[in-house]
């Protein structure tokens, strides 16, 4: 379904990305790992249409993204994919249910059928006790539950998680990791989930490993 | 995969629930109510879930050796048309010797030094594909234990968590050898 | 203390540099335009009089700017501060540096004002020069003191926004003081009590900065009502990322719209006048002086768009890369702008139009009202536009704030 041919990609004289090449079926959930530096976001990135890669090429469906313009490019990110950061990044100005709901509103659905929908996901994910609550005032894995609920409030065909779990402690790392798979698995999503930490990784149903911006090679089954 | 004696993830955590005395575990069982040899064995498999299952032979034969130091006692023999069943209780030593032992720190072991260490320590850097592989099979058991946890009973994801958070440990041994041999490599 | 400050000077990068010749050159500008001001300030030309009000009140925004450079200095500094106070500075060595760094900046611009104004006046007065150097400094002092401030209350550098309270008797009171000294140095002129001539100006001038500081008080709670009423209402998510983020700070909107909402103000109140008096020359004047005030009252907002865009650029970057367009971003800024605008300029016109209509209500025609009311509506339009304009403007930092840099490096 997302298929990666032999992606390059520098950052000044750094090379993060070296001829890598990865698919990804429907539904699946694949670990990328590696030490720092392999270029685990960065792949992550292209894929995920964020950053384009200097050679190779991103297939979705059968249809090369990297070459889409900027606007088809975006509206793409919006309406197929679902991203999950490290610190959440969500909007501190707004309340947990106003930015689970915000991708719908960007996808130009009513207020009310936004809201609903929301609240909704918040309940999935048992976070509907902080449906008002600013996301200063939440913890850290309320937090990461939010911007779960953000990435898959869309019904993306693939959601890209950037160490998830970065900031938690053991048990809330696991408590978000079981709820993401868990909502991801029920809308038929893919998981890319870029991890250091193999606990995190032994929930996926396979690994990438990279090193020095390659596959490591033998390592997959 | 050559398979050149691998140890096998699993042996791991056996070995670790052998450490344990089981002596002190089925004390621990009876000290919440008297029970027969076979409840006993079933209580600990589902306990320690995940530690090999204990023979009966075995729950007998310490059984025995705990009324023989005065830990446990007969608390009654009744035969209703069965075998004969044996119903036994902790007394009071026993339990002054579980809380001892409760209070007791395990040394704190380094558990790979079993097999894993002892290849990398004679092959050097010869080791490197064999690590790769370890790491491989560390990782396809860690994806067990933890699909185990999201269906299992509380005492099975503690089990699970215990034998995670140790197959980890050797995880990132083994990528940290890795990365040193990798380094000594591309000093050489 | 000064060593340390000559050391954290020794050691400022770039953006510092600027800020600091920001703050010198609008100290120094300021000195100039006042030290004028006063010198027109010849009671017996009421022409000449109104001039030098116009003068000061430009004055007015280049201040304003000054404490909004010394302000986002907290954004560049703020790390440097907050090693120090990890280093074991208390709260009120930081708030000495502060006071000291910006009084000096303010000491030197304000005595180069000087000499310029002693150059090209020098027949003129120059009795009140030294007096205004000393207010100058001073204001430096204040505002060097106090720009530091979330970085006193924590040496981790954590910036708590303070919760927003509502309205107080006595930001009232500061508005109210500040109109009765204006309106004593405009009706008692060269009869002021103390000091003649220059008292008058140095108490209207005093009024203007009283005016100055509870209208922004006023006007935070302001903003904050309206916001927080149109973000329960957004349709669309622009609207409600822009309402719900001028809520959660209305305070630095405020700062950066007083003097926006002082120039609707005054053109408003002025218009209403024009209706009726002559004065043609001094109002046109008036005009001139204002519209200069509201492009220096401009760049107070540009200052507040840069110091905005700094806190906003780790949620919007992420928000771009779930698909957000910039387009929409922009948009975000553009609409902030003119919910904060709004109300505080519709506010200001229209107090502008009643301050001058019910002084004189006995004599004050129907038909002058038709001329008020337009003008009162055109200055609310090219308040909110400037604002808006503004916004449009920072586009391109919106693009640099994007890249996705800003969410690769850790907290």
């Amino acid at each position: 379904m997302l298929e990666a041919r032999g992606l390059s990609k520098s950052f000044g004289r750094a090379r993060a990305l070296d001829g890598v090449s990865v698919e990804i079926a429907p539904g699946e959930v694949v670990a990328v790992t590696g030490p720092s530096g392999a270029g685990k976001s960065t792949l992550l990135h292209c894929l995920a249409g964020v950053l384009r890669p200097e050679s190779g090429e991103v297939v979705l469906d059968g249809r090369r993204i990297d070459t889409l313009g900027e606007a088809e490019l975006t509206a793409l990110r919006r309406q197929s994919f679902g991203i999950v950061f490290q610190f959440g990044e969500l909007v501190p100005e707004l309340s947990a249910v106003e930015n689970v709901a915000l991708p719908l509103l960007f996808n130009r659905h009513g207020r009310g059928e936004a809201m609903a929908a929301a609240a909704e996901w918040l309940e999935r994910l048992e976070v509907a006790d902080c449906a008002d609550q600013r996301i200063g005032e939440l913890s850290g894995g309320q937090r990461q539950r939010v911007a779960v609920a953000r990435a898959l409030v869309t019904g993306p065909r693939v959601v890209f998680a950037d160490e998830p779990t970065g900031a938690l402690d053991t048990l809330g790392g696991e408590q978000v990791m079981t709820a993401m798979l868990g909502a991801a698995r029920a809308g038929g999503a893919a998981v890319v989930l870029v991890t250091h930490d193999n606990r995190v990784a032994a929930y996926a149903d396979r690994e990438i490993t990279l090193r020095d911006g390659a596959v490591l090679a033998g390592v997959n089954p | 995969m050559g398979n050149r004696a691998i140890s096998s993830p699993r042996l791991f955590i056996e070995c670790i629930v052998v450490i344990m005395s089981t002596g002190h575990v089925l004390l621990g069982l009876l000290a919440e109510r008297p029970q027969h040899g076979y409840e006993l064995k079933k209580e600990h498999d589902q306990r320690l879930a995940g530690a090999k299952p204990l023979a009966y032979g075995q729950v007998y034969a310490t059984l025995q050796r705990l009324e023989r130091d005065g830990f446990a006692e007969v608390a009654e023999t009744r035969q209703e048309g069965g075998p004969e069943r044996t119903l036994y209780a902790i007394t009071e030593e026993g339990r002054a010797e579980l809380e001892r032992w409760l209070g007791t720190i395990e040394p704190p072991a380094p558990y790979v030094a079993g097999g894993l260490f002892a290849r990398v320590a004679v092959a050097g850097k010869a080791a490197d594909g064999y690590l790769v592989r370890q790491r491989e099979a560390h990782l396809a058991r860690m994806r067990e234990l933890t699909a185990e946890k999201a269906s299992g009973t509380p005492a099975r994801v503690l089990a699970a968590d215990y034998a995670l958070q140790h197959l980890d440990a050797d995880l990132r041994w083994i990528e940290t050898a890795l990365a040193r041999m990798k380094e000594e490599g591309d000093h050489a | 203390m000064i060593t340390v400050l000559r050391m954290l000077n020794r050691g400022r990068s770039r953006p510092e540099r600027v800020r600091a010749w920001l703050v010198g050159a609008g100290a120094g500008v300021a000195a100039f335009l006042v030290c004028t001001a006063v010198s027109l300030a010849d009671f017996r030309d009421e022409g000449g009089s109104l001039t030098g009000l116009a003068l000061a009140l430009l004055a007015l925004p280049v201040a304003g700017l000054v404490h909004q450079a010394n302000r986002l200095a907290t954004a560049t500094r703020e790390r440097r501060l907050a090693a120090l106070r990890l280093a074991g500075a208390a709260p009120g060595d930081v708030r000495r540096l502060g006071a000291l760094e910006g009084g000096w900046l303010a000491l030197t611009g304000s005595l180069a004002g000087s000499v310029v104004y002693a150059l090209t006046h020098l027949p003129g007065p120059l009795a009140p020069v030294p007096f205004v150097v000393v207010l100058m400094t001073a204001g430096g002092v204040v505002s060097g003191a106090r720009a530091g401030r979330d970085v006193i209350a924590s040496p981790l550098g954590v910036t708590r926004r303070p919760r927003v309270r509502g309205p107080r008797v006595r930001d009232l009171l500061l508005a109210l003081t500040g109109v009765a000294l204006l309106v004593a140095g405009l009706t008692l002129k060269g009869g002021f009590p103390i000091g003649g001539k220059y008292g008058t100006a140095v108490a209207m001038a005093a009024g203007m900065v009283l005016l100055l500081f509870g209208l922004t008080m006023a006007a935070t709670w302001l903003i904050r009502a309206c916001a927080a009423r149109i973000g329960r209402r957004a349709r669309s998510p622009e609207t409600l990322l822009a309402a719900r983020l001028v809520e959660s700070d209305p305070r630095a909107w405020a700062r950066a719209l007083s003097v926006v909402g002082l120039t609707v103000f005054f053109g408003a109140g002025s218009g209403a006048q024009q209706a009726g008096t002559g004065y043609w020359h001094a109002h046109a004047l008036i005009d001139v002086a204002l519209l200069l005030a509201m492009l220096t009252s401009a760049a107070a907002l540009v200052v507040h768009q840069a110091e905005e865009l700094i806190d906003l650029r780790r949620s919007f970057a992420a928000l771009a890369a779930a698909g957000v367009p910039e387009r929409s971003l922009g948009r975000v800024l553009v609409r902030q702008a003119a919910i904060a605008a709004l109300p505080v300029c519709a506010v200001a016109a229209a107090a502008g139009v009643g301050v001058v209509v019910f002084s004189v209500l006995d004599i004050y025609q129907a038909r002058w009202l038709v001329w008020a009311l337009t003008r009162a509506v055109a200055m609310t339009g090219i308040g909110v536009l400037t604002a808006m304009l503004v916004a449009l403007a920072a586009r391109p930092l919106l693009r640099g704030a994007l890249r996705l840099e800003t969410l690769r490096a850790g907290r």
